[in-house]
């Protein structure tokens, strides 16, 4: 492992190949977790924590695993790690489980965990699978909080549960639901692509002209 | 290895070994866990009844809490409720008994703190609910919950305890964005402690 190879698993998980932004996958919990600051912190720690491990494990027995049954492993083993995480914040911060509530199971039907596993340690050694699954794990993180700090500022003044904005400011009810994450995100989406449209239309080969 | 990868048996056997080294994982750190996690439920429950007796504990000291809990607060259990008292002598001056209802999302688990004679509300809190955080949710906000300490019950006409402003009798403020779940509230409120004080007459 070089260190060009380790910089170069990160930027494609955290820009290039972003989950939620450029795969467009793991979006149901980046709607439902990201009212809070915290409450996207622990989500992002927990999918990065069962990624990497998942990547780890899977690429690890994926030589003896036959091919037919290999998704059913998958899950198995996935499923596995969210059960640790889930019995870890009960055990040792029950506020953060509660808060959390079932999406803390639900984590296994997180797309990026599976996509992952299927796509990338499947077929790479266990030590570049770890590293891409927590620089996939990242790269989710950082986009549920960008949306969580604009939903938490506008719909209740707060960072991180510290009032900034004060008594006067009027919480702006939509940002507390879910929708406002689709706007937001939307808006991410569309500053993202407009960073990249050029290099796009250079790979496909030159712009097409009307 | 690739012959036997072929073999009928092998994708069975490894299903099998894998579940089994997984299933032996989970159970020991299930296993090593369950008592902070019992405790932990614990705490949180004796957290609540104390804070409906309006009795002061720190927050986050399990053992403290266990402490307090156990020097003021009883239990007995009628039916299938656990029913929760404090003695002054050999009297029994206030109850705390469990409330659930349905409000806008789902179910809430609420303890409503009331004196024996019933005539006065001590306080309310909430178990566990699933409202909209920053609009339902705030039902577990602070000052929504010290609202309904000191509350009068008597002579509130037909089980209606708890009554939003402006309405005429009205002694609660309700969560502005939120009618339905204050609506909800109001109604298991009212009739979780109608329904308690007419079982404890009859005994």
């Amino acid at each position: 492992m070089d260190k060009k190879k380790i910089k170069e698993i990160f930027k494609t998980g955290i820009w290039d190949d972003n989950p939620v932004i450029r795969q467009v996958i793991g979006i149901c919990s980046s709607l439902a977790v990201t009212n809070l600051l915290i409450n996207s912190l622990i989500m992002g720690l927990a999918l990065t924590f069962v990624t990497a491990f998942s990547e780890l494990t899977i690429s690890l027995i994926r030589k003896f695993t036959p091919r037919h049954i290999r998704m059913v492993i998958q899950v198995l083993i996935i499923s596995a790690f969210v059960i640790i995480v889930d019995i870890f914040l009960k055990a040792y911060y029950p506020e953060m489980s509660e808060a959390l509530g079932p999406y803390v199971g639900l984590i296994i039907t997180n797309c990026i965990i599976m996509g992952r596993c299927e796509a990338y340690a499947q077929s790479n050694p266990p030590i570049s699978s770890f590293l891409d699954g927590i620089a996939s794990g990242l790269g989710y993180t950082i986009v549920l909080l960008v949306i969580a700090f604009i939903r938490e500022l506008f719909g209740f003044g707060t960072i991180f549960g510290i009032p900034v904005l004060g008594a006067w400011w009027t919480r702006w009810t939509i940002m507390v639901m879910p929708p406002s994450a689709f706007f937001i995100m939307g808006v991410i989406f569309w500053w993202a692509r407009s960073k990249t449209e050029k290099k796009e239309e250079e790979k496909e080969g030159g712009k097409v002209t009307a | 290895m690739k012959a036997s990868k072929s073999n009928f048996l092998y994708p069975i056997m490894f299903t099998l070994i894998v579940t089994a080294v997984t299933i032996f994982l989970l159970a020991g750190i299930n296993y090593l866990t369950a008592d902070a996690i019992a405790l932990n439920e614990e705490t949180t429950l004796r957290s609540t009844i104390l804070y409906v007796f309006n009795i002061d504990f720190p927050t986050g000291d399990a053992e403290k809490i266990e402490e307090i809990f156990n020097e003021h607060v009883k239990a007995k259990q009628v039916g299938e409720k656990t029913i929760y008292y404090i003695e002054e002598g050999d009297e029994i001056v206030a109850y705390a008994f469990p409330v659930d209802g349905v409000a806008l999302w789902g179910s809430v688990k609420a303890y409503v703190a009331i004196t024996a004679d019933y005539s006065e509300i001590l306080g309310m809190d909430f178990v566990s609910h699933s409202e909209t955080p920053g609009l339902g949710g705030r039902i577990s906000e602070d000052w929504f919950k010290e609202q309904f300490r000191g509350l009068k019950l008597e002579d509130r006409e037909g089980g209606e305890y708890i009554i939003y402003r402006p309405a005429p009798g009205g002694n609660v403020d309700s969560i502005s964005g939120a009618t339905l779940t204050s609506k909800a509230i109001k109604d298991l409120l009212n009739n979780g402690i109608h329904e308690f004080i007419t079982e404890q007459r009859g005994e």
